[in-house]
């Protein structure tokens, strides 16, 4: 479905007079609209990698922050342009930097805030307000708002409508105009912020905008895995309701995995695990430490070391309940065709040896990526278990609309486990 | 049965569709169902955090309760539930709301309208209901257009009615019910409960059928000789006599329970997994069904009432001595029938159909028997050889088995029967849903593919009317034959089978 635009051409207003045109929208003519008793939603939308593949040329306009095909086509050949490894995401922030130091002066229109992706559209927020920054820093503050009427497919005529609210400049004039951002967040909605970026490129703009109740939304494969790591933690810790893209993006792995232990003769040898190796895509582990955490969790491991491993992997220790030993390793692979977001798991293998058994072997590969070295060495004394898992790539907008569709005011409980075992997972 | 450790691994792990923000309207809150299982589901559904923080309860009846008392008496309902997860039962309890209303009221109806804006901007439930009728059918019609004339039910995205059983008591009155439920609501709005469709057994026979390719070539009468289709209960009437006395076994299991089972069973392949393509074909092969005797329907059909049972430790009243039970009622605690589909898959064999209260096991199995092998080449261990069977357990030990014959050991060549048994407790690392669970989740999420459409319900009516009419019109022609509490039914019943040379299975 194409992206719905909004209903009128966006006004550009001073920032002190947005609050009081926002309030008289929906008198006089729109009688038959109602203002739609959903949430609000807050976006943090960079899009550097775009705006920078236009200022390149490489990329027509308009700038709208949408995942689409032709922008993670022209990211892929833009990557080795740039001198990065071929195993780079099309939406890594390296990047974005990369592509920075190249010259160009290329321009398009801005449309980010104004042209919304229906998976969003769709759930009707009543306020979408969008903080777009602009490579040019010293920009100015620019301020615009819309109506914004998803049509109804069938049903009364009433529409139920939204407005939507950009704020566009440099980091600092978005920081300046935070104090306009607050008063425009109704109490009486839930509240969803969405930071569309690396958690530590506008930390104080991020403390400003995303503090409880305000639910959160951030990717953790985007951006420094330490700082990821520490946000996903002291939020989850503090009751405020977080939800992670990139621990959702495990949902089959995890469901792959707990299906090869449904039979009832294999669970047993989940309590005498001796070995987990996980491949991540690239140098983002975040992910894959993700996964390791929350299996560490399920089966009470205890971390006892962590440590840098060769080729910038990660060794630890684990000791489980029974007091035995659990070896795990996280390797960084290259892979042909990088999936979208940063760090995907590519492959995971977990050894049993469950007393008096034939030792398990359990291989999870993803559809994208091969599992040779984790099938290598030593197999055939074991009892192997290898499926593939099947994972869709899905837009960013997508995924967030599924975490709007059914949301909570709290943090999924696995993950609030796993989280603070993910961190101590990466060395320091 | 030794008890199988549970998967770690899967605990929180459900990959369930999630429901939206809405507002569930529970019609009928008072009553027993409410707190028995309406509730109970919905707490689950919570605990399992399938229900988004933007959601509420209204629940509503005539009874003038206000908020904490309802939520009061539902915690007093649930309490040994509620002590494995007291927090979360606070939380819960929070999106409970009551409204006393009377739906025969315009007054009544305007101010629960009222109410429902309240809680939208309080529980930003997005203007989103489901309207769960779980009041006396008399009042299905009239409480649909009392939603109705107030435009709750205007839009079709988001609003549903959820309706319970019994749907009509016979075909004319099934679609007159019809009709003004239709002229309410579209159809996709509208959502007619049969709890048998929410167990995951009654589900998985699709998905046995459809997602194997060794079943489908001999699923049809070149392979199958004869269906039986049994629900057995160990329980009597109990309290439910009120209803049960006009009722009876054909209106209470029949024409709902039982007849689903027979549509799965018996459907042709979906063109695709969407709720309307799977209820065109359970439409259709009910279209095809007929009693076996259509013209004299006494020939193919049994009815029974339990009388007096049990042993000296634990003895049974019969269905005459129940409280509220007319000592002389002629209502049939028991039914069995045999079918025929006059399709190309099914012409010719014969669907024997039984259920009844107070049988010596609870239990509701499909069992498939295979035609025997043209053949005899080998003597049999046992009296003779047996043919083949596919059971499908639907509860209890939910699973299925497949019985065939392989080599006794020893020197000879002789063959024996034997089981290969499936069990869901066994395969899978945590336990199903209870019905109503699957049900209301999906009641709210606007799926319709557990739920019987208009055609579905008429033509399961249709089927049954000569039987409906026999006993209202010439009731002696289908005489109710006694039957001792906790034994399988009359001996009439057994003779239904024996003039076709076959026995009722024994599970």
């Amino acid at each position: 479905m194409a992206p719905q635009l909004t209903l009128q051409a966006p006004l550009e207003l001073p920032p002190q007079e947005v609050p009081d045109y926002l309030g008289r929208l929906w008198e006089g003519e729109q009688e038959q609209a109602n203002g739609a008793s959903t949430f609000s939603l807050v976006v943090w939308e960079p899009a550097w990698i775009e705006q920078q593949l236009v200022r390149l040329g490489r990329l027509t306009g308009p700038i709208n922050g949408l995942e689409r095909p032709e922008l993670l086509q022209a990211a892929r050949e833009a990557i080795p342009v740039c001198g990065l490894p071929p195993s780079t995401s099309p939406l890594a922030p390296e990047l974005a930097w990369q592509l920075g130091q190249l010259p160009g002066d290329a321009s398009a229109e801005d449309l980010r805030g104004q042209q919304v992706d229906a998976a969003i559209s769709r759930h009707q927020p009543r306020r979408l307000i969008t903080l777009a920054p602009t490579l040019d820093g010293h920009r100015p503050l620019e301020t615009l708002v819309a109506a914004y009427c998803p049509l109804p497919e069938e049903g009364p005529m009433t529409s139920v409508c939204g407005d939507v609210v950009v704020m566009r400049g440099g980091l600092g004039a978005l920081e300046h105009g935070l104090q306009m951002v607050n008063p425009l967040i109704s109490a009486e909605l839930p509240c969803w912020v969405w930071w569309n970026g690396c958690l530590d490129e506008a930390p104080q703009l991020f403390e400003a905008v995303s503090q409880a109740p305000r639910r959160l939304v951030v990717d953790t494969a985007i951006g420094s895995p330490a700082r990821a790591l520490e946000v996903l933690c002291s939020r989850a810790a503090s009751g405020q309701a977080i939800s992670d893209l990139n621990w959702y993006r495990l949902v089959s792995w995890r469901e792959s995995l707990a299906m090869a232990f449904d039979m009832p003769s294999r669970r047993d040898a989940l309590a005498h695990v001796v070995q987990l190796d996980i491949d991540v895509q690239g140098h983002q582990p975040v992910q894959g430490l993700l996964m390791a955490a929350w299996i560490a969790d399920r089966l009470g491991w205890q971390l006892e070391h962590t440590s840098k491993a060769e080729g910038e992997g990660i060794l630890a220790s684990f000791r489980r309940p029974d007091g035995a030993p659990v070896r795990f390793r996280q390797m960084p692979v290259p892979v042909g065709t990088p999936s979208t977001h940063p760090g995907s798991l590519v492959g995971l293998r977990l050894v049993c040896e469950p007393e008096g058994r034939t030792p398990l072997c359990v291989i999870l590969c993803g559809e994208t990526g091969g599992c040779m070295r984790l099938e290598a060495g030593g197999m055939a004394r074991l009892e192997l278990v290898e499926e593939v898992v099947a994972t869709a790539v899905e837009s960013s907008q997508k995924e967030v609309s599924r975490t709007l569709r059914g949301g909570h005011d709290s943090t999924n409980p696995l993950l609030c486990a796993a989280a603070p075992l993910a961190a101590k997972l990466l060395p320091n | 049965m030794t008890a199988t450790l549970t998967n770690p691994l899967r605990v929180g792990l459900r990959q369930e569709r999630v429901i939206s923000p809405q507002c569930l309207v529970i019609f009928g809150a008072s009553g027993d169902l409410t707190h028995r299982k309406l509730i109970p589901a919905l707490f689950e559904l919570f605990r399992q955090r399938r229900l988004p923080s933007e959601f509420a309860v209204l629940g509503c009846a005539r009874r003038p309760w206000s908020d904490e008392e309802f939520r009061a008496k539902m915690e007093q309902a649930l309490a040994p539930v509620i002590a494995e997860d007291p927090a979360a039962w606070t939380t819960f309890c929070g999106g409970l709301f009551y409204e006393p209303v009377d739906l025969q009221k315009d007054e009544d109806v305007v101010r629960l309208g009222k109410r429902l804006e309240q809680i939208d901007r309080q529980r930003a439930t997005r203007s989103n209901r489901t309207f769960y009728m779980s009041v006396s059918p008399n009042y299905y019609g009239s409480g649909c257009r009392a939603l109705a004339a107030a435009g709750l039910l205007a839009d079709p995205k988001r609003s549903r009615v959820v309706i319970e059983k019994p749907f009509g008591r016979d075909f004319a009155s099934a679609q007159d019910l019809n009709r003004i439920v239709n002229s309410c609501a579209k159809e996709n709005q509208i959502f007619r409960i049969d709890h048998y469709l929410g167990k995951e057994t009654v589900q998985n026979i699709l998905v046995l059928r459809f997602a194997n390719t060794i079943f489908e070539p001999i699923w049809n009468r070149n392979y199958i000789s004869s269906v039986q289709i049994t629900a057995a209960e160990t329980v009597g009437v109990e309290e439910r006599a009120g209803y049960y006395e006009s009722a009876g076994a054909l209106r209470d299991m029949v024409q709902n329970h039982l007849t689903q089972m027979l549509a799965l069973t018996a459907m042709e392949p979906p063109g695709r997994y969407e709720p309307e393509s799977i209820r065109n074909e359970k439409a259709k092969v009910l279209q095809a069904a007929r009693l076996a005797e259509e013209a004299e329907p006494w020939k193919c059909c049994v009815r029974g009432q339990y009388g007096p049972g049990g042993n000296s430790a634990d003895p049974l009243a019969g269905y005459r001595q129940e409280p509220g039970v007319d000592p002389n009622s002629t209502t049939e605690t028991y039914v069995s029938m045999k079918l025929f589909i006059d399709n190309w898959r099914w012409q010719g064999v014969p669907f024997y159909l039984r259920t009844g209260k107070r049988m010596p096991k609870r239990l509701s199995e499909v069992v498939l028997t295979f035609r025997e092998a043209p053949v005899h080449l080998f003597d049999s261990a046992g009296a003779g050889p047996t043919a083949n069977q596919l059971i499908l357990r639907i509860q209890p030990n939910e699973g299925a088995d497949f019985r065939f014959e392989v080599k006794a050991p020893g020197s000879g060549m002789r063959s024996r029967p034997v089981d290969m048994d499936f069990s869901y407790d066994e395969s899978f690392g945590e336990p199903s849903d209870e019905g109503y669970v699957r049900l209301l989740a999906d009641a709210m999420l606007g799926d319709p593919t557990l739920f019987t459409r208009s055609d579905e319900v008429e033509a399961a009516w249709r089927l049954y009317t000569p039987l409906v009419e026999l006993i209202e019109q010439q009731p002696w022609q289908l005489p109710v034959y006694p039957y001792e509490a906790r034994t399988w039914g009359p001996a009439a019943a057994d003779s239904l089978l024996a003039r076709d040379g076959l026995l009722w299975r024994r599970p």
